[in-house]
């Protein structure tokens, strides 16, 4: 580290050789360049000249200054210099001692702690001194010297823990392994963090190390920021956020998870410079609220920023207590019932049973639960009903519901003044209407609910008529008296429905309403009181629970190690080495302990007792080793100064002629290559290779190397193409002959393939060619040409000379089963409608693939060469169609027909269109023939 | 014009071993000289004809009245038979006379600059060729003093150059000792770098026998206006030393000046012997100083007594 600058040198004593460089200096400065040599005929005259300046031509001060900075640049270069070097220790060959901060705060940054220790271990290593790794957190240890290369397994080992350690416990170790080794070479990998006794363990070290020097590594990444205080309060979560070090402006955010490790959340903090704590705060539904089971900061991994809430953060406790019998005997009728059904949603309910309404409110006042809802109680006994009065007074939240106790008892518990006794609308002995809710007042909590109109009261208490009487109003019936009341008291705060909790005088606890209403009220109470709910859950106080889930010190959940105990149920304190962060308990009930208890704060660890101390920095990267770059650049200065001195020199302009000649060759021939290069490239890809078979549709015959089965074959296809052409709308370009072992036989719909008597058999190669291309949705058409010469008789034609060719071919194939072209098949509709398919002979028959038997669909599935489109992949006729269709150049046919001369050549022509545009359109036109059918089912 | 090697000659040691090589260079670029020489000459023979005043001659100049006291077998009868008068015929003035060139072959010669296309040694034989040509046409007889003796012959470029290429001696920067008859002209072709006492020796002895001449010095424009700066060491071809500059550009004046009175001191010799002193630099074109030497060869034969003209090249130009 130089000058802040993070730049160290391998060997610093090489950079003494930028002493010479003035040396160097004056030596340039006075040794002239070498002269340039030029014979000069008047060199007499010259001579004769008295030479009255001889200091030479200087070398130039740029050249000078140029080839001082080459000699300053080899020399740094030499020097080895590092960007961001590795952590220096002394170079001493005294062992090396690695205190290790391995508490939470560390945990964030682990790797790079890692990394600087690793460093170290691998310089003593290369230096053979023995290492000794001393983890903060083991507390008493067997502290101890070991080679370096089992050090760095041991550090392999070494992992942050979740809790907050004591480093002072660890420095009786430290001491006695002093007071072994003498001369040792201190580095404390810190992480800055005091989380409460730093300063007395920096100064217990101080005096134990006396004066020794110690290397203290803190800084140089994020430091540690933790969550503590989790506090869900009326209407949001709130988290404080804690940082050790206040410097600077950090922002970050803070996620919500539940148990199951979805985001439900996510909350922004930000730090102000300076500050220690802010804080992050959950705007969301309570629902959502309640299921938060963990916090942490995004992207810290550490135990300390992850804060796990269990029940004690969710629901607010409500306790129910009920003075009508009806709710012993007739439990879903009473108004318990609707209201626990109406707070269940959002609140932890406790309701009274067995015991009288004073009772259980002296009962739930001891458990300090935030809201009492008394539904229809009449009066509590006087020493509960001052408690109760004092409760509400700290900030209990008492919610009333009437009825014809409250009506009938005298009551100050309530916000308004009641009339004794009650209303009763609509009734057999009224005049007035049950009244519907009207309205909610402005300012209460009910604001901005709507209004439900299905809402009527048949009999409600009423308020006595005063001044306060509208202020302390939340909800109105329709005439104006008022439905719900409230008053405060000191903190707290009392509602009254005037109603029952049951239907008896409302409909209003079948509403939706009714729940909105309750859901704002239980929003108004107080925060729970975590200690204190805690020790009112009285039945559990001595339970202890054991470690389900735990973190890790990076904050992740892992299975609790052995080391884990169980804690009481009612723990609050902050995690320890017993008793590790996590979840406790059974997953219902599950207890959180956190890392940091709510009042922990984080400081930065103050170092100034140690007072021979040097400071570092963690390193977070690789050392960049400088050389490279710094000889290149001493490089590009030698090659400079290379042509400044022919520059100087004149060997430029010798050089110029013969260079711009050599120059100028070079460039044109880059140029024309250049030039050149893209052409060719852009036409090897674009035009050069594409057959023309694929920017056409063409008919294509297999080429059997029988001259003249093959011109029939080339005539043929020509004339079924002028055929195609004059009276279809399909224009083919001009047949294509087929070498089938090497073509591309993709291109073509329909290969025409004459079998020629003594024809080669092909490849195997070429048949697999074929198989693949019949299998890809092509069409051969196999023609033996020999229907006349076959056998006589029914079944004859199969075993003409041809077809037994043919069927050697086709042996090796997957040849599906094939039938003669029935009556009904496409084949005979896709152009014109065809009987037969005749060529120059008419006696033999057109074979195509089976087709599939009605109810049969597995059969057609079974086919091994699926037709693409229903189109059947092989065609046999040994009709001689080519035959045919071809027509000499003048437009005369080639071949006689044997009989039937105009009709059957026709015929064969259209035998021939059929057969190219089933090929082409596949099943389209066997659809097709449903078309007057469709048409006439449209029309109607 | 091949070179017939005497192999036993190149055993006489690197100097002749030198000279073969130059002669060799020499052989492959004379017929360009001489081709260009051609040329030169042809341009400057089309304006200039003959000697235009009486003489000893075939050809008739001119009748004039014949005054008392001339021999009276000059009267041109038939002439004089048309009138009163008696006429003399006078023949064109045809004397064959003998002009010595000298082109300075030495190493120095072989100088030209970075700008320059000619060496100046091609130049003066570019030089030398065309002139004898063009007096050879005039019916003049051309010789190399030392090398080749005065001829009148047509293709006496052809000649000239073979005598030059086949030349295997030492080759001075100044003409052998001779001396030319006293009618006879000298040419002398050189850079004229050597010492102002041998010049103005060989101008002396060359004079001496009352014979004209025409001294040119042939030189590089690097040569005058000495285009050098920075750390240089100069060195002389032919071996008389070598000097370094250190800052060359400050030698400038100190040369130019050098060079003026080097050539201010020739031309107070050749002033003095009533020769000319032309000088010609290799950037202009030949023909430029062949008119000028035709055209002083001319006066010079023609003017005795203002024989002293100095004409510059360039100031013709």
């Amino acid at each position: 580290m130089i000058g802040g600058l993070p730049i160290g040198f391998a060997e610093p004593l090489v950079l003494i050789g930028l002493l010479t460089l003035p040396a160097l200096w004056w030596l340039l400065r006075m040794i002239p360049p070498r002269p340039r040599r030029i014979d000069f005929p008047p060199t007499r005259l010259l001579l004769e000249i008295a030479p009255r300046e001889e200091t030479p031509a200087r070398t130039p001060w740029w050249l000078t200054l140029m080839r001082l900075a080459l000699a300053a640049l080899i020399i740094v270069a030499a020097a080895g210099p590092l960007w961001r070097p590795p952590l220096a220790t002394s170079t001493s060959r005294a062992p090396i001692a690695i205190l290790i901060d391995d508490a939470w705060p560390a945990a964030a940054t682990w790797q790079a702690r890692m990394r600087t220790a690793d460093d170290i271990i691998t310089r003593a290593e290369d230096d053979r001194r023995a290492v000794a790794l001393i983890p903060l957190s083991r507390g008493a240890q067997d502290v101890s010297l070991e080679p370096a290369n089992s050090a760095r397994v041991r550090l392999q080992q070494i992992a942050p823990q979740p809790y907050a350690i004591d480093r002072a416990a660890a420095l009786k170790s430290i001491s006695k392994f002093l007071a072994t080794v003498h001369d040792v070479d201190l580095v404390w990998l810190s992480d800055g963090t005091d989380l409460g006794h730093g300063a007395d363990f920096v100064k217990a070290l101080a005096k134990t190390l006396d004066k020794r020097p110690i290397t203290i590594v803190a800084g140089g990444i994020p430091g540690p920021h933790a969550l503590a205080a989790a506090d869900n309060a009326a209407g949001s979560l709130s988290v404080k956020v804690l940082r050790a070090d206040s410097s600077g402006a950090v922002t970050g955010s803070v996620r919500a998870l539940d148990l199951k490790g979805l985001s439900l959340g996510e909350a922004p903090f930000a730090f102000k410079a300076g500050a220690l704590e802010t804080e992050a705060r959950f705007d969301l539904p309570v629902e959502i609220r309640n299921d938060i089971a963990r916090l942490e900061i995004s992207r810290e991994h550490s135990a300390g920023a992850v804060q796990l809430l269990d029940k004690r953060w969710r629901r607010r406790t409500v306790g129910i207590v009920s003075a009508s019998t009806a709710d012993m005997s007739e439990p879903l009728l009473s108004s318990s019932y609707y209201i626990q059904r109406a707070l269940s949603p959002f609140a932890d309910i406790r309701v009274a049973q067995g015991e009288s309404p004073t009772d259980a409110v002296a009962h739930f006042l001891d458990q300090k639960l935030p809201i009492l809802v008394l539904a229809d109680v009449g009066t509590v006994a006087a020493d509960v009903h001052d408690r109760l009065a004092h409760w509400v007074e700290d900030g209990g939240v008492l919610v009333r519901f009437a009825g014809p106790r409250l009506a009938a008892s005298d009551d100050d518990l309530v916000p308004v003044k009641l009339r004794r006794g009650g209303r009763i609308l609509g009734g057999a002995l009224s005049w007035d209407k049950p009244q519907p809710l009207a309205a909610f007042s402005r300012d209460s909590p009910f604001n901005g609910m709507t209004v439900p109109n299905d809402v009527t009261v048949t009999r409600q208490v009423l308020a006595e008529p005063d001044a306060a009487l509208n202020d302390n109003t939340w909800a109105t019936l329709a005439d104006g008296t008022p439905l719900v009341t409230a008053a405060r008291r000191g903190k707290g705060l009392i509602v009254l429905f005037h109603v029952t909790g049951d239907t008896r005088w409302s409909n209003l606890p079948l509403s939706g309403a009714f729940v909105e209403m309750l859901k704002r009220i239980v929003d108004l109470a107080g925060t729970t009181n975590v200690a204190a709910t805690a020790s009112a859950n009285a039945k559990t106080a001595h339970e202890i629970v054991p470690p389900s889930r735990v973190l890790d010190g990076f904050g992740n959940f892992i299975a609790p190690p052995p080391t884990a105990r169980p804690v009481p149920a009612d723990f609050s304190g902050s995690a320890t080495a017993d008793h590790p962060p996590g979840f406790y308990g059974p997953p219902e009930s599950f207890l959180a302990v956190n890392t940091l208890a709510p009042s922990d704060r984080l400081g930065p660890l103050n170092f100034a007792p140690l007072a021979n101390a040097r400071h570092e920095i963690y390193r977070t990267s690789e050392p960049l080793d400088l050389r490279g770059p710094i000889f290149l650049a001493a490089l590009a200065l030698f090659l400079l100064d290379a042509v400044a001195v022919l520059f100087l020199g004149g060997g430029i302009q010798r050089l110029i002629p013969r260079l711009s000649r050599s120059t100028a060759v070079i460039l044109v021939i880059i140029s024309a290559l250049s030039l050149t290069l893209p052409h060719t490239r852009a036409e090897d890809m674009q035009i050069g290779k594409v057959p023309p078979a694929a920017l056409e549709t063409r008919l294509a015959y297999v080429i059997t190397g029988d001259p003249e089965v093959d011109e029939i074959s080339k005539a043929g296809l020509a004339g079924l193409t002028l055929f195609l052409a004059q009276r279809t709308a399909l224009e083919p370009g001009d047949p294509m002959g087929l070498d089938i072992a090497q073509d591309e036989l993709a291109f073509y719909p329909l290969i025409y393939w004459p079998i020629a008597p003594g024809a080669a058999r092909p490849s195997e190669d070429a048949l697999k060619r074929i198989d693949t291309y019949m299998k890809d949705g092509g069409t051969v058409l196999f023609d033996t040409r020999d229907a006349v010469v076959a056998p006589p008789g029914p079944g004859g034609e199969t075993r003409s000379p041809g077809m037994m060719e043919l069927r050697k071919i086709l042996s090796s194939l997957d040849i599906p089963v094939l039938e003669p072209v029935p009556r009904d098949h496409v084949l005979t509709k896709t152009f014109y409608l065809l009987r037969d398919f005749p060529g120059r002979f008419d006696s033999g028959q057109l074979w195509v693939e089976a087709l599939p038997a009605e109810n049969d669909e597995d059969a057609a599935s079974r086919r091994p060469a699926r037709g693409g489109d229903g189109v059947s992949s092989i065609l046999i006729t040994s009709n001689d169609l080519a035959g045919a269709w071809a027509t000499r150049t003048d437009g005369q046919p080639m071949l006689p027909i044997v009989e039937g001369e105009p009709r059957q050549r026709e015929m064969a022509f259209r035998a021939g269109v059929n057969i190219v545009m089933y090929t082409l359109t596949g099943n389209y036109k066997a659809d097709q023939v449903h078309v007057p059918a469709l048409l006439e089912r449209l029309g109607q | 014009m091949a070179l017939e090697p005497r192999r036993n000659t190149y055993q006489d040691g690197p100097a002749v071993g030198r000279a073969v090589g130059e002669g060799r260079t020499l052989a492959a670029a004379m017929p360009r000289l001489i081709l260009e020489a051609r040329h030169v000459a042809a341009t400057v023979i089309h304006g200039l004809h003959g000697r235009r005043r009486a003489g000893p001659g075939e050809n008739f100049w001119q009748y004039r009245r014949f005054v008392s006291g001339e021999p009276a077998s000059k009267v041109d009868w038939r002439r004089s038979a048309r009138d009163d008068h008696l006429y003399v015929r006078e023949q064109e003035w045809e004397a064959a006379h003998t002009v010595w060139i000298w082109p300075d072959r030495s190493p120095s010669m072989a100088f030209a600059s970075a700008r320059v296309r000619d060496t100046k040694l091609y130049r003066t034989l570019v030089i030398a060729l065309a002139l004898a040509e063009i007096l050879v046409q005039g019916g003049e007889r051309v010789g190399i003093p030392g090398l080749m003796r005065p001829t009148g012959s047509r293709n006496v470029i052809d000649r000239m150059a073979q005598s030059i290429v086949h030349d295997r001696d030492e080759r001075p920067s100044l003409p052998p000792t001779f001396a030319p008859s006293p009618l006879a002209e000298v040419v002398l072709l050189s850079d004229l770098w050597s010492e102002i006492g041998d010049v103005r020796r060989t101008i002396t002895q060359l004079s001496g026998s009352g014979a004209r001449g025409h001294v040119v010095q042939i030189v590089d424009p690097a040569e005058e206006t000495f285009p050098y700066w920075g750390r240089i060491e100069f060195v002389e071809p032919e071996g008389a030393g070598r000097i370094t500059a250190g800052r060359a550009e400050t030698w400038r004046i100190d040369y130019t000046a050098r060079v003026a009175r080097h050539r201010a001191e020739i031309r107070s010799e050749t002033d003095r012997l009533g020769w000319s002193f032309t000088i010609h630099r290799t950037d202009r074109p030949a023909s430029e100083l062949l008119l000028a030497l035709h055209a002083q060869i001319g006066a010079s034969t023609s003017t005795s007594g203002t024989r002293s003209t100095v004409t510059q090249s360039r100031t013709l130009a």
